[in-house]
């Protein structure tokens, strides 16, 4: 009886029905990981989603270039209005509908409403915007790539006693980060023999400052200290300075955006930054400083190297994550920031503590014709 | 001195709100339409401003653009919205909904067009200088004069002119007005010009003062609601009253309460009167 060639029918038909798994393995292996932003990108805070926005897409094509990882990245974008309930409902989406596994946030009220439902899905959320005391340890997927309002506090408060700066009045956003560095300004004044003669807590919306400005000077203090955010801080900073107050006036990193910057009334204001990174010399800062500045034709901010860091520190978790065969979820991303906890980002070294956030040099500056002048 | 101080910075808020409020006030007294993109108005007269000053036209040529701005998006809105869907039988919610999203889309226009950041024209003139211990602008005394120039001449033309009478007649009754054989559509065309004509001052001393952002029409138009109702529905003297009660119950309010309820007051001033006057300061009694 002559041999039959014919394939055996059973291994023939297991095959054939095997090829949809492996093409469903290989649809997964191409399946882009999903990154989300959750930033104010409409009213009055919208400068620094387009701002914090700019330094994740550059991060985004860097990665692409070397090839980072085996998988795409896709970023998704949510408008949090810089309102937690914009942020609860943006965390919603991100998780629920585009199932992002890592996530961008700036603003302390939004990183409070986004914060449990990231921890709820164990997925990750990266700070690179919001400064308020209490973000520190918020949860064990919550991360900053930002130092936090008391390392600035406790920067200028010696600097202001240095000057003999020492009855403060306070301007105030009444929300998480307004009360947080409220405590913490007080705490540190005490510690110098100074204290907040007059303090005015405001709402974000507010627009009008002219009657603030009456009863700060009213009050006779040494200089203004406000902590408010977004294209607020430009109106506060030219309706006192419009209504006669010549006292200085000092914040926070919040205005190191070019609206206020550029504002001819901010000249000679007074604020905390964390220390720039444009002069260090590792290669990782000079790409980025040098792609920026083609890009844009402007240095970079402390905003666009946050979000720049908090995008190449999720590239540098999962590429190490891909090489060890390891999933990448919220789980694994932590373990991995933990046992590893330095990384080459823009700066330097970044390197994280246990609660997963980043420590930075703070340094005091002043604008001087549009730019900040360190001082410290 | 302090309340003085307040007293001055509350009469200079509340002339533009009150300046803003009557362009409102006349244009829903006249037309019954709820024309909730007022404040989008206000942002494109202002920002038409911003953008004469930054080609450096000059303020007088500034100013023209801010008006042709306001009047164009007055007449635009009047003609390819409202019109069509009233034509249609349209319900007040549908005009609503349609306003609101001809607001965002302005928003977003101005967004694209001039960032989204914060942008004010620097003057001297907002500059305040002290005066026996009180500091004052010339803005101050410019928007005096404005508010006080345009209330008397849009009170003439509303007595005297034969189109302010149509207008005031439009308001009271449709009917009559196509009886005499009157254009109710031109006598619209003609409450939005003036309404959208009147945003532009307020519009140019904010962007001199307080500055704006794309998003300032929002907080114009609940300003212009509440000056609107506080001064009774459709009248505008009622409206410019309200407008300088509003301006200096949140100046005033920062010297007995926490500067957090200044924005607040005008609030619980206008529950107050829907409480105790739904019919407002000049507005007709309720007839049930």
């Amino acid at each position: 009886m002559p041999q039959s060639h014919a394939w055996p029918r059973r291994p023939l038909l297991a095959g054939i029905a095997a090829l949809p798994l492996f093409a469903i393995r290989r649809a997964r292996a191409e399946e882009p990981y999903v990154l989300g932003t959750l930033f104010p990108m409409a009213g009055p805070n919208a400068e620094y989603g387009t701002i914090f926005t700019a330094g994740a897409q550059m991060a985004l094509a860097h990665i692409a270039e070397d090839k980072m990882l085996s998988r795409p990245i896709v970023l998704r974008a949510e408008d949090s209005q810089g309102t937690p309930q914009g942020g609860a409902v943006g965390m919603s989406k991100l998780v629920n509908v585009d199932h992002a596994i890592y996530v961008l946030v700036g603003f302390t009220g939004v990183s409070k409403a986004a914060a449990p439902i990231a921890a709820r899905a164990k997925v990750i959320l990266v700070n690179g915007g919001g400064v308020g005391p209490d973000l520190a340890g918020l949860s064990p997927y919550y991360w900053n790539v930002i130092p936090l309002a008391p390392d600035e506090i406790r920067t200028i408060v010696p600097y202001l006693a240095s000057q003999n700066l020492r009855r403060l009045a306070f301007i105030y956003i009444n929300d998480p980060f307004g009360n947080g560095v409220r405590q913490s300004l007080k705490a540190e004044l005490a510690k110098v023999g100074g204290s907040v003669v007059i303090e005015d807590a405001i709402l974000p919306t507010d627009q009008q400052f002219g009657a603030i400005a009456a009863r700060i000077r009213d009050a006779k203090p040494d200089a203004v200290y406000f902590a408010s955010y977004g294209a607020q801080q430009a109106e506060i900073i030219k309706q006192l300075r419009d209504s006669g107050i010549t006292l200085p006036l000092v914040t926070y990193s919040g205005a190191n955006i070019p609206s206020v910057e550029t504002l001819p009334e901010a000249e000679g204001l007074v604020l905390t930054t964390q220390a720039s990174a444009l002069s260090s010399d590792d290669p990782v800062t000079q790409r980025f400083v040098r792609d920026w500045r083609a890009k844009y034709g402007t240095d970079p901010t402390a905003y666009n190297q946050n979000y720049y860091n908090a995008v190449r520190l999720f590239a540098l978790l999962t590429a190490s994550l891909e090489k060890a065969g390891k999933p990448v979820n919220g789980d694994t991303l932590r373990a991995e920031l933990l046992a590893r906890r330095r990384f080459p980002l823009v700066g330097g070294e970044g390197v994280f503590d246990d609660l997963c956030d980043i420590s930075m040099k703070i340094v005091v500056n002043r604008v001087e014709k549009g730019k900040l002048v360190p001082l410290t | 001195m302090l309340l003085l101080q307040l007293l001055v910075n509350g009469l200079e808020s509340g002339f533009l709100y009150a300046l803003t409020a009557v362009g409102f006030a006349l244009i829903f007294g006249a037309t019954r339409i709820f024309h909730f993109a007022h404040g989008a108005t206000y942002a494109l007269a202002g920002y038409g401003f911003i953008l004469g000053e930054r080609l450096g036209l000059g303020p007088l040529a500034s100013l023209g653009i801010a008006l042709a701005a306001a009047l164009g998006f007055g007449l635009f809105i009047e003609g390819a919205v409202y019109r069509p869907i009233e034509r249609s039988r349209g319900a007040f919610f549908t005009l609503f909904v349609a306003a609101f999203g001809v607001v965002i889309a302005v928003q977003s226009l101005l967004e694209l067009g001039f960032g989204r950041s914060y942008v004010v024209v620097s003057s001297p003139l907002s500059r305040a200088v002290s005066w026996n211990g009180l500091y004052i602008a010339p803005l101050f005394w410019i928007s005096l004069c404005t508010a006080l120039l345009l209330f008397g001449a849009l009170a003439l033309f509303l007595k005297l002119s034969p189109y302010g009478i149509a207008l005031r007649a439009l308001a009271d009754s449709r009917f009559l007005i196509r009886t005499y054989g009157l254009s109710e559509r031109r006598l619209a065309r003609l409450a939005f010009a003036l309404g959208s004509a009147l945003t532009v001052p307020g519009a140019v001393l904010g962007a001199l003062s307080t500055g704006l952002t794309p998003s300032v029409g929002a907080h114009i138009m609940l300003v212009s609601l509440t000056a609107a109702v506080v001064g009774g529905i459709g009248s505008m003297p009622g409206a410019a009253l309200a407008g300088i009660l509003l301006g200096l119950t949140e100046t005033l309010a920062v010297d007995v309460l926490d500067t957090a309820w200044s924005e607040a007051s005008g609030f619980v001033l206008l529950f107050l009167f829907i409480l105790l006057r739904p019919q407002g300061i000049f507005g007709a009694e309720l007839r049930r």
